[in-house]
Order: structure tokens, then sequence, then C-alpha cells
């Protein structure tokens, strides 16, 4: 039957187009995100002063992580900023941004809830608020949201 | 004779060939070729108002509202929500309250509004319903 060897020739031809499909699947790198900061202040984590890196700002919450993971507190989505922080943001929580700064090799793109983000020594933890000019508000987080973070949920 | 043995080894090809399809289909993970398909656990909690929808007007008036303005005003334009997400804290001592709308000409994003008390903090586009 001369349909059913057709059958057997389209699925041989379909077999590396599905192999090409997936090695297709990985997007470049976005530009890295800027996010302006409600408030004025000179210094921020990725900055350097007399050739010494700013590890923590003020708003910054330290978190002794020992090498320890941080999870997506939410799904959504990981990004760089400027000073190579994580920023993470959720299309279920919308006019926050959370700003994790002093993870190794983070995970960037879309993350389900409880994905790890990264892991690394020491974390700097922030929750910015939108403002209405479009800047972003650093505010204090609750605990809620740093255990989140903390533990895989 | 010829006839059937060459029918015979039609059907060997396409069962070769079909299983190598098959198992190639079982190697692919399809949930990365779609946009996005992450569900969280933050679904609706409550569903208020089944029916409810945004129209194209009421979205572009509803994006018009600054931030930090009464509910109020959001209630003005869109009426009761489709559902509520669970109440969740994200500052310190304050608790905030999400409620989703669907579009009306395109039911698989929703409008995600947040309020904390009274006071509108924001929105959000979410692709995955």
């Amino acid at each position: 039957m001369p349909g059913m060897r057709l059958v057997s020739v389209i699925s041989y031809l379909l077999a590396p187009a599905l192999l090409g499909l997936g090695a297709c699947s990985k997007a470049p790198a976005p530009p890295p995100l800027e996010v302006r900061l409600y408030q004025k202040w000179e210094l921020q984590p990725g900055d350097e002063i007399a050739g010494r890196a700013v590890l923590g700002g003020l708003g910054d919450i330290s978190i002794d992580l020992e090498g320890n993971a941080v999870y997506a507190p939410f799904a959504g989505r990981t990004q760089l900023d400027t000073r190579q922080c994580v920023i993470f943001s959720s299309p279920d929580v919308p006019a926050y941004l959370f700003r994790l700064c002093g993870l190794n090799q983070p995970r960037l793109g879309e993350l389900k809830q409880g994905e790890a983000i990264g892991s690394g020594n020491l974390l700097y933890f922030a929750a910015l608020r939108k403002q209405p000019n479009g800047t972003w508000a650093v505010v204090e987080p609750a605990k809620a949201i740093l255990e989140r973070t903390l533990t895989k949920s | 004779m010829n006839h059937r043995k060459s029918q015979v080894s039609s059907v060997k090809y396409m069962l070769a060939g079909g299983s190598v399809v098959a198992a190639l289909g079982l190697m692919v993970d399809p949930r990365g070729f779609l946009p996005t398909t992450a569900t969280g656990k933050d679904i609706c909690q409550v569903v208020v108002q089944p029916e409810a929808t945004l129209t194209r007007q009421e979205l572009s008036r509803l994006l018009t509202v600054q931030e930090r303005s009464d509910k109020a005003q959001i209630r003005r334009i869109a009426q009761n929500p489709y559902c509520k997400l669970p109440d969740i804290q994200i500052r310190s001592g304050v608790t905030a309250q999400r409620e989703a709308y669907p579009l009306a000409f395109d039911s698989q994003t929703w409008l995600v509004v947040l309020y904390e008390g009274n006071e509108y903090a924001g929105y959000a586009f979410s692709f995955r319903h």
C-alpha cells in the first residue's frame, strides 16, 4: 500500500524536525532591566566605593544563606538588573518587585512557584513597590514573603 | 503474493516510524514551546462573579487610574471581579487583597488588581488562564 509507506516516510521526516524544535527553544539573554528607584540613595548593591563593591544598601535585608538556595515565592519571572541583581516579578503580585542581590549564577526566565532561583552565601533582599510616577520605592518586606522565598513552597 | 509481502513490510515501517516519533514525543516537553503555562498555586480562592469580564473600554479607563487611588475609583469602572485570590503579605504590617478580571475580548488574559485596604496599589496582566 503506497499510502502506508508514505506515512512511514513522513514519520522518518518528522523525527529530525522534532529534534530541531527542542534545540531552538533556548532564547537569547534579554537586556538588563532598568529599575528606577523612588529613593535617591547614592549607593546601591552592585555599585563601587573606593574600589570596593557595595553588597547591600539601605532597605536591603541581609540573610546568611550559607550556600543554600532561594525559591520563587510565586509563579513568575527572573531578570537581571543593570547591577547584576535578580529582579523577580509575578503576574499574581501586581505593584511589587523583589530584588535579590548576592546570588551565584541565578536562573533567569519563567519560574514556577517553589523553583530555585539560585544560591549564595549572603542574600540581600529588597521589596520594591510601584509608585504612580513609574519609580519603585524600597519598602519593608513582610516576614511572610521572606519565608516564602527562603523555603521551597 | 508480492503485493501482500509489501503490505506487511510497509506496516512494519509504519510501526517503526511511529514508535520513533512516539519515543521522541515523550522526550520533548511541550510546555517549553508555549508562551507561559506556569500554573502557580495562586489561582482563585473564591469566585465572586462567574460572568464578570472587562470590556476594552473598561480596561482602558481602568488603566488611567493612578496607583494610590481609592479602591472605589476602580470599583466605579469595574464592578465585582471574577474572583478573589488569596490574601498575601508583602509589605510589613499590611495585608494585600487581589482580584482578577478576565478580559472580555481575550478570556485567556486576566487583569489582576492589588489593593491594600482601601488603596489601589496596581495591576498586572496574567496570560495563562
